[in-house]
């Protein structure tokens, strides 16, 4: 074991209250006492590990340093991917530090070049909840929740995947709760308090599962921290502070009946920090020594206020090293690096130790296979079912994998110096505004600034917004969360189904432009530095007369000027002449709210404005919502316009899906009635540009009445739809279209069959009504429910088929986040996306991630991504197949489950001699199963496991394409 | 924590005539968006003797100020030279660039500014009387002395809260003084005494 004190490791002499190593090993993190304020600071790691990177001058030491929070850091930890770096505070607020990546190096104003920040870490999330100091936090194993606990008794879990929604606060602490740790699992939390109990939560419904009180009787004074922790197999949990026969002890719990046989004795005053090793060990096996299989066992080191650490291992009755004397203070925290060969200690006076180990001393780590392998046998579910520790021994066979395992580690490489190559030119990227250069705008800023007087007379700047802040993350990637119901789903439909087939509507990519600017407002005011104020300069002739700012300090007279001086550089004036100051800031704000309330106004007008082409059919539409249950129609119309034929033979195909008995029909053209029988529905062909209502009657007590107008240019119809069933009333607005050609669908076909079918096996004995039916760019009918219920209808089968269910437990079961290429692959758009709605539920499916048996998960995501693959087809969606056929192939291939994925292989690549009794089809809606295949190969490549059927396809794909 | 954070402070056009106006280009970060505007102010000290000669040169308010990089440039006339005192007109002075929020200053960046004539011959044979209309103003603006003050950022209510916080050694030294009571009581190590799996080696 060596020992080291990188004496450079320090917050100037103050506190260091907690220290977290980064998961890649290559950074860590301080948190504690700055100056006049709370203070983590990222230090490099390498400096540490190597002497001659520590004397190294163009090795920076410490990497960032942030003194954000206004008082004492007590924690911060790391989440496990690294992304994210969470402290907490005395200020009682948690900050979430994200890398932002597009600033390079910089300075910090004033600091004399002397505390430059080689690495840019940004707060993007404040989490504010507690009403006192925050004293731990831990991010859970997959990093979906975020614990944190306080002095005010409480446990808060926060939403880690949409910070800063909290998901439960969990109280029953009676004393300050001082110390969290989660279940390797993420079944249960611990929570250690002063009020001499240890509680363990359950994830399942935050409720507590137990409290463990008699190991505490005895505790008395108090201790700054209690971080307990949780052993890597899961079997034990292990306490700060315990007393056992008056001496201070680690108290083991055991997971199985939460028993209390056990405890680590020895030091001479309170445990304050116990740390897990990560890794599970087992015997070194030397040569020549029986190769007796003996168990593995896990590593724990232990701090304490007498200023002495232990190092256990759970196979030794005796610790396997104890320093004493290392810090002249209580130690505070202790941080494994992930190989679990060196721990970080620091302590309350202000230092720091690192302890290397050997695998001689601990023993051989367990792969990360070998550990999942123990969660599986133990819990039924592993954290880590695919690792890459645990492909490294497998050999490759073909020279094709080969190439493509090497082209993918290019990629890798290629992907790291891009975006070193982005941080580098970060400078010239941030310096370009608007196409103009920094320098350009700094030569011409003081003409350009917009100057106002406000109301009292006081000048005003606006100023010039040069960049963006990278923070939205929780929320750009989401911003497609606008709710997608009523008249403006149609639109967004209309815009998207046009966005996809036909270059029609100018204004459907605006759409998206005004969302997307509604969230970064900054440009448009940035962006308009309006040359009106060039004259502004003569204004400053009578700027405000100069004032005397009222003196409170007499300074001596016989000082040295440049000492005079310094007081006033660092002391801030006592009375600021505050008073006419404070209401002229009132009146800006009240003015600039307003501002802000007319833009916030105008938002979403424009959206609907540029998405729905009109501005009667946004006044029209509010109507629309009005009603509760409305039924809304979309009524897709085809112009089939061919040259020289100016809509002669437009069609107009208004769906009226509620008739359910056949009943006279009534076709009204302007005041002309037609009757025939509802399932024999004639469409009436109505002439350009004129107005004309449908009247569907079955009884007296119920029709449908459809009013639509064909505007003379635009090309757009608006249609009002009165329904009445049952003596009530609805109207809605209809959004409907008139496309010009494209694609050859066969629209007579569809209604035709649709007419034919009714509705009664969805329907019957139930109250539930239709709320809202819809056709897509493809024909097909489709019908939600008032019960979160959509059906689209199967022309090939003549059934309604069920596509959505709001309350589908597979849906909220299923977890292939993993499997996801990028978080904005979720967002994949298209009618089903829309039917189905897109919210994120990956809240939700965090929520319920660990409390299912991983077994039971599996099949669940199987199904839900086989039911969209399924439902993508019926709806003939292309993109979207694409999408959720490629996410099913890539669970697979995540998951290892082989005979499916062969299944789905042998389908795409159908037979490849050609026989004439082959029913096979070489395409599925519209696209060509072999480039699906070839499209899929890479995912299959990823996993060596399937080298072999990677290599039978290609070869296969070979053999057709040399055909 | 700070929502504004100063990245530069640009003095341009220095050094200048003494009579002619201050101007700073001042970027700064801002990182979440502020209700209120900012206020800053450009204070000239007359002399280092006593604030009575403190002359506030312009004061201005900024925004609207959302989330991100922004800059604007300060421009503010040059002091009056009947407030300052003849004896201080030539030499070193300072001149501070204040920002408050809510009327709480939370930065304070100073600059040394050296006054004089730029002709050998005045320099060495001054005017009994300060004669500004030769004087030259260098500002040393390499040199900038930054001070920050951590405030409340937030709703007005908490914010004497946040003064009491400012004292954070308070908060966080209190468990050095408490001592376990009952963890002294363990002299050494008797094994026969101790479960187990003790730590003998104390």
């Amino acid at each position: 074991m060596k020992l080291l004190k990188p004496t450079w490791v320090n917050h100037n002499g103050k506190p260091i209250f907690s220290v977290d190593i980064h998961p890649d090993g290559t950074k860590f993190a301080t948190g504690g006492q700055g100056q006049d304020s709370g203070k983590v600071v990222i230090w490099n790691m390498s400096p540490v590990l190597q002497e001659d990177d520590e004397k190294d001058e163009n090795i920076p030491k410490m990497l960032c340093q942030m003194d954000n929070h206004l008082a004492c850091v007590n924690c911060v930890r790391w989440s496990n991917s690294g992304m994210y770096l969470a402290s907490g505070g005395d200020d009682k607020l948690i900050m979430v530090w994200k890398r932002a990546t597009y600033i390079g190096p910089s300075t910090v104003f004033g600091s004399s070049g002397k505390l430059a920040n080689v690495e840019q870490w940004r707060c993007v999330s404040i989490l504010r909840s507690h009403s006192g100091d925050v004293m731990d936090v831990a991010w859970s194993p997959h990093d979906a929740w975020l614990a944190s606990c306080s002095v005010d008794n409480t446990v808060v879990i926060w939403n880690a995947v949409k910070f800063p929604e909290i998901l439960a606060t969990l109280r029953g602490h009676s004393g300050l709760v001082k110390g969290l740790t989660w279940d390797p699992v993420g079944k249960y939390i611990a929570s250690q308090a002063d009020d001499r109990s240890l509680k363990v939560w359950r994830t399942l419904d935050w409720q507590l599962e137990t409290s463990i009180t008699k190991p505490f009787d005895e505790c008395g004074g108090t201790t700054h921290v209690l971080r307990l922790s949780w052993s890597p197999d899961g079997h034990y949990l292990v306490s700060a502070h315990a007393m056992n026969n008056s001496g201070p002890t680690a108290q083991i719990i055991e997971r199985e009946g939460w028993k209390t046989n056990m405890d680590f004795v020895g030091h001479r005053k309170a445990v304050t920090v116990v740390k897990f090793n990560p890794k599970i060990f087992k015997k070194k096996q030397k040569n020549g020594s029986s190769a007796k299989p003996s168990c593995p066992y896990c590593c724990c080191a232990v701090g304490s206020k007498d200023r002495s650490l232990s190092v256990w291992l759970t196979c030794l009755k005796r610790p396997l090293v104890v320093i004493h004397e290392l810090f002249d203070k209580s130690i505070m925290d202790i941080s494994w690096t992930l190989n679990g060969l060196g721990i970080l200690v620091c302590s309350m006076d202000g230092s720091v130790a690192f302890l290397d180990f050997s695998q001689d001393e601990l023993g051989d780590p367990l792969s990360e296979e070998e550990k999942s392998r123990i969660h599986q046998s133990t819990y039924g579910k592993s954290l880590a079912i695919m690792t890459e520790a645990q492909l490294s021994t497998a050999v490759i066979e073909n020279p094709e994998m080969l190439k493509y395992q090497r082209r993918q580690q290019q990629q890798q490489l290629d992907q790291k110096s891009a975006t070193a190559r982005e941080t580098a030119s970060a400078s010239s990227v941030t310096g370009v505004v608007n196409g103009e250069s920094l320098e350009d705008i700094r030569k011409n800023l003081l003409k350009k600034q917009v100057e106002t007087r406000t109301a009292d007379g006081r000048r005003r700047i606006t100023p010039l917004c040069i960049a963006q802040l990278d923070t939205g993350d929780f929320s750009t990637a989401f911003f497609n969360s606008i709710p997608l119901t009523g008249s403006l789903a149609g639109t967004m439909l209309s815009s998207h189904s046009s966005q996809q087939l036909l270059p029609l509507d100018s204004n459907t990519p605006n759409s998206f432009g005004a969302s997307k600017s509604c969230t970064e407002p900054v440009v448009a005011t940035g962006a308009r530095p309006a040359g009106e104020s060039v004259t502004k300069d003569s204004m400053n002739a009578t700027s405000t007369p100069a004032a005397l700012s009222p003196s409170v300090l007499t300074t001596p007279s016989k000082i040295e000027p440049m000492k005079a001086f310094d007081s006033r550089f660092t002391e801030r004036s006592k009375a600021t002449p505050g008073a006419p100051s404070l209401t002229s800031v009132t009146s800006t704000a009240v003015e600039r709210l307003k501002d802000q309330n007319l833009v916030k106004e105008l938002r979403p007008r424009d959206l609907l404005e540029s998405s729905s082409d009109s501005d009667e059919k946004v006044t029209l539409a509010k109507p629309s919502s009005l009603s509760k249950r409305k039924l809304e129609l979309e009524v897709e119309t085809v112009e089939k316009k061919k040259k020289g034929r100016p809509r002669k033979d437009s069609r107009l195909l208004p769906m009226s899906l509620s008739v359910q008995s056949p009943a006279a029909l009534t076709a009204e053209k302007e005041a002309m009635c037609l009757s025939a029988p509802a399932l024999a529905l004639k469409l009436p062909i109505p002439g350009p540009q004129r107005a004309f209502t449908l009247q569907v009657s079955s009884d007296p007590s119920m029709y449908i009445e459809v009013e639509n107008e064909v505007t003379a240019v635009g090309g757009v119809k608006l249609s009002r739809l009165k329904c009445n069933r049952e003596g009530k009333e609805w109207e809605t607005v209809l959004t409907s279209r008139i496309l010009t050609a494209a694609g050859s669908w066969d629209v007579h076909r569809q209604v035709v069959v649709v007419k034919e079918e009714s509705l009664h096996s969805i329907l019957a004995g139930s109250d539930m009504t239709v709320s809202q039916i819809l056709l897509t760019q493809h024909g097909i009918p489709v019908m939600n429910l008032s019960d979160g219920k959509a059906y689209c209808f199967n022309p090939s089968l003549s059934t309604w088929n069920l596509v959505s269910d709001k309350q589908d437990s597979l849906a909220q079961c299923a977890d292939f986040r993993s499997s996801l290429p990028s978080q904005d692959a979720m967002l994949c758009s298209g009618p089903l996306a829309i039917i189905q709605g897109r919210t994120s539920n990956s809240g939700r499916q965090a929520a319920r991630l660990f409390s299912v048996p991983h077994v039971v998960q599996q099949e669940t995501t199987l199904a839900y991504l086989e039911n969209q693959v399924a439902a993508a087809l019926t709806l003939q969606s292309s993109h979207e197949y694409r999408h959720w056929l490629l996410l099913y192939a890539r669970y697979l291939v995540n998951e290892g489950f082989e005979y499916r994925l062969r299944e789905i292989c042998k389908d795409l690549l159908g037979p490849v001699h050609c026989s004439t009794g082959s029913q096979w089809e070489s395409t599925v809606v519209g696209l060509r199963k072999r480039e699906l295949l070839k499209e899929l190969l890479p995912v299959i490549g990823q996993n060596l496991r399937f080298q072999r059927l990677f290599t039978e396809c290609q070869e296969q794909l070979d053999i057709l394409r040399d055909k | 924590m700070a929502k504004v954070s100063v990245l530069n402070v640009a003095v341009l056009e220095n050094p200048s005539p003494f009579h002619s106006p201050f101007r700073f280009e001042i970027s700064f970060e801002c990182s979440e968006a502020l209700a209120d505007d900012l206020e800053w102010k450009i204070i000239y000290v007359g002399s280092a003797e006593s604030e009575e000669y403190d002359q506030v040169l312009d004061s201005v308010l900024v925004g609207p100020v959302p989330a991100g990089r922004h800059m604007f440039v300060f421009q503010a006339d040059a002091p009056n030279p009947g407030l300052i005192p003849e004896t201080d007109a030539v030499g070193v002075t300072v001149v501070l660039i204040t920002c408050t929020y809510h009327g709480q200053e939370f930065i304070r960046v100073g600059y040394y500014v050296n006054n004089e004539y730029p002709s050998l011959e005045l320099r060495e044979n001054p005017p009994p009387k300060p004669d500004f209309s030769q004087l030259q103003r260098n500002i040393l603006a390499s040199n900038p002395r930054v001070t920050r003050f951590h405030i409340n950022w937030d709703s007005q209510e908490d914010r004497l809260e946040a003064i009491e916080n400012q004292d954070p050694v308070l908060g966080c030294d209190l468990s050095l003084s408490y001592t376990p009571v009952k963890g002294l009581a363990l002299p050494g190590c008797v094994p026969s005494l101790l479960p187990e799996n003790s730590m003998d080696c104390i």
